[in-house]
């Protein structure tokens, strides 16, 4: 009786799953780039040295590294990242 | 044959399919290793390459590659050949080509640290195989928006459709509104948006209503004396007899409804538009298609005589007419091209999902089964034009699908207008994102070379006067199987991507390398016959005639398109020859395989 129930459980939180890919994910892609690109702005006005753009005077890189060191390493990524004509915004709402 | 067979049918296929082919190639072939870090774990970023659940990814892909596509093709190609073909096509494509495509692709990024398919091709094939892929994106962006803007417009035409398609443009506005600015729930979004669309939809059938856009379109029409602007030789006109389709001014007026939805898609912010209207419309869609296989299954024991297929099973080998050609090889098999292999999916594999993967395991069950997901829409689609018996495409795919829905008690004249405002709907949320990416890709290729390019408004105008210029140049078929062409070069070049891949990692390619070939050589023959098509069909019958300039420049275009894709293929075939060569060699001379 147990393993049925987990069993239901299991399918149901799948069925979950699925729906929320179908319906919600590409919601959730859009604000996650929309933050993203204002976080990836800011880090680049003050932090802008570290990929070899310096905008702000040192002084205030250091002043604000401490909050953002858990965010340095995925932004380079998304910067320096080569991007392609394919990664549009509308890539992960288009259907075939 | 009947529903129940055909869908028994497409669930065996999926069964067998997927439990005894595709998991014996991913188990001996690719070997997916749980334990080997993805993109998503080696380079997450928050939002591109970031981890997501098998479901989740399962549904995003099946939503990314299941639209248009597999209902357009299957009900087109049913009424071309016969349903045994078209349903011969979706089972024995799926399985021996289009998981291939879609899995294999997936895992070559995945392997290959999330690389687009572009990336791949420069790669693994030569510099400019990327530039090649990328043209063959632009026409496929370019045919795509034609076939679906020549469909569009003819089915606006129906008085029962434009206040329905009004009502989602308008839904849209508000969802965006509602969502972003009013900050509501998303449940009372839906609830409103989706009911509102769904209200008016239903309106759509009231004789008031359908009098007052006829009077419209004939008012229209009057501008112009009711006389037509051209008159097109339609080889599916008069049911795939051939005749002539006339070119009014309610025609051009829908085309040009169609264009201003498209602007506001392409212009206006992602979520201010775009995609409130795409979440509205998948909707009316899935309640649609769900009520409509639910009806499908159980026709069979409540109503056998809606169950029955009145479409014949096999009409002809060559459906062309007057001079044209329709051969059943090759042009079954760009008919028919999401629902057995579309080249779009290598895109979305590859840019999308692949960065997304948790575990490599998670790529067949997410790959392959969303494929073989698809087809059983393909297969529901060729039910229901094959039920509905008599009509020509979106009509008979209407009259199919509303039949189902009156075993649940839905007057069928209801039943229709909603099948036919889903299908409208399935097609206009894909036209605008289309026109949305041509604009982008435009910006991108032109940009440097012309900035007035890269201003937001000359780019959308310019893909919608080159959206123009496609469509009423041509008729439906030909659009359809020129953008079928490009669709499955796709196609063929991830697959042959895929081969050099395996070939490069010392892996037994044939499982890819074959259905490559057959799709390669299926579809330059295609583009052949339909470069041949226009020019018998459109070209020849309009040259020298008063009115017809812009439908012979039109024609002599797409033939142009259809010359350039075959041209592009054979010199990335040949790309990929030499890049063959040089890798047998170089592993023949004992040169370590890249890593």
């Amino acid at each position: 009786m147990v393993g049925g129930e987990r069993g239901l459980t299991q399918t149901m939180s799948r069925v979950k799953d699925f729906i929320y890919g179908l319906l919600f994910y590409d919601f959730t892609l859009y604000a996650l780039r929309t933050r993203a690109s204002i976080e990836s702005l800011f880090l680049l006005v003050t932090l802008g040295d570290l990929i070899g753009l310096p905008i702000m005077p040192p002084y205030y890189s250091l002043r604000i590294l401490p909050y953002v060191v858990p965010n340095i390493a995925a932004w380079k990524r998304r910067m320096l990242r080569e991007k392609d004509l394919l990664e549009t915004d509308v890539m992960g709402m288009m259907s075939g | 044959m009947n529903t129940l067979i055909a869908l028994i049918v497409g669930a065996a296929t999926f069964y067998l399919g997927y439990s005894f082919y595709a998991k014996r190639i991913d188990e001996k072939i690719i070997k997916s290793d749980p334990k080997k870090a993805t993109p998503a774990k080696m380079y997450m970023d928050g939002v591109d390459f970031s981890p997501a659940s098998r479901n989740i990814l399962y549904g995003y892909q099946f939503k990314s590659i299941a639209a248009a596509g597999p209902i357009v093709g299957a009900i087109t190609a049913a009424g071309l050949w016969g349903w045994l073909p078209a349903l011969l096509w979706l089972i024995l494509g799926v399985t021996f080509v289009g998981w291939v495509q879609d899995y294999s692709a997936m895992m070559m990024a995945a392997r290959r640290d999330g690389d687009s398919i572009s990336a791949i091709a420069y790669k693994l094939v030569s510099p400019r195989s990327r530039t090649i892929l990328l043209i063959f994106l632009f026409l496929y962006l370019l045919l795509i928006a034609g076939a679906f803007g020549n469909l569009l417009a003819g089915v606006l035409t129906n008085p029962t459709i434009p206040l329905g398609i009004t009502m989602l443009a308008l839904a849209g506005l508000l969802g965006g509104q509602m969502l972003y600015r009013w900050k509501m729930d998303i449940a009372v979004v839906t609830i409103v948006t989706v009911g509102l669309t769904l209200l008016v939809i239903a309106l759509g059938p009231v004789a008031a209503v359908q009098g007052a856009v006829k009077g419209f379109n004939g008012w229209l029409d009057a501008l112009n004396a009711n006389q037509p602007i051209v008159s097109l030789f339609d080889p599916t006109a008069a049911a795939y007899a051939g005749g002539f389709v006339n070119i009014k001014v309610s025609y051009v007026f829908w085309l040009t409804f169609v264009a201003v939805f498209s602007y506001l898609g392409a212009a206006l912010p992602v979520w201010r538009y775009a995609q409130p209207v795409n979440y509205v419309g998948f909707w009316i869609m899935a309640l649609t298609i769900l009520g409509g296989a639910l009806g499908a299954a159980i026709a069979f024991f409540v109503k056998p005589e809606l169950a029955n297929f009145a479409l014949p099973a096999f009409k002809v080998w060559d459906a062309g007419v007057k001079g044209t050609l329709q051969p059943l090889w090759p042009m079954l098999f760009v008919t028919i091209a999401c629902g057995a292999i579309s080249g779009w999916h290598a895109l979305v594999s590859t840019v999308g999902t692949a960065r997304q993967l948790e575990n490599e395991t998670d790529a067949l069950p997410v790959g392959a089964g969303s494929m073989f997901s698809e087809m059983l829409l393909g297969v529901l689609a060729l039910m229901a034009v094959s039920v509905a018996g008599k009509g020509v495409g979106a009509a008979a795919f209407a009259t199919g699908v509303g039949n189902f829905l009156s075993i649940f008690g839905l007057d069928p004249k209801y039943g229709s207008a909603l099948a036919l405002a889903a299908f409208v709907i399935i097609v206009i949320t894909v036209m605008q994102l289309v026109i949305r990416f041509m604009r982008v890709a435009l910006t991108e290729a032109l940009g440097d070379a012309m900035p007035i390019m890269r201003n937001l408004h000359v780019g959308t105008i310019t893909s919608l006067v080159c959206m123009f210029l496609v469509v009423l140049t041509g008729t439906f078929v030909y659009l359809w199987q020129l953008f079928g062409g490009a669709n499955q070069l796709m196609a063929s070049l991830a697959l042959m991507l895929v081969t050099l891949w395996l070939v490069s990692e010392r892996r037994n390619a044939l499982y890819a390398a074959l259905p490559m070939l057959f799709m390669y050589v299926t579809t330059i023959a295609a583009n052949l016959v339909t470069a041949w098509n226009l020019w018998a069909g459109v070209v020849q019958p309009g040259l020298g005639k008063a009115n017809y300039e812009v439908v012979v420049f039109g024609g002599l275009l797409m033939i142009a398109i259809a010359l350039l894709l075959v041209l592009l293929a054979l010199f990335i075939g040949w790309d990929a020859w030499q890049s063959y060569s040089r890798m047998k060699s170089q592993q023949r001379a004992g040169v370590e395989a890249p890593a």
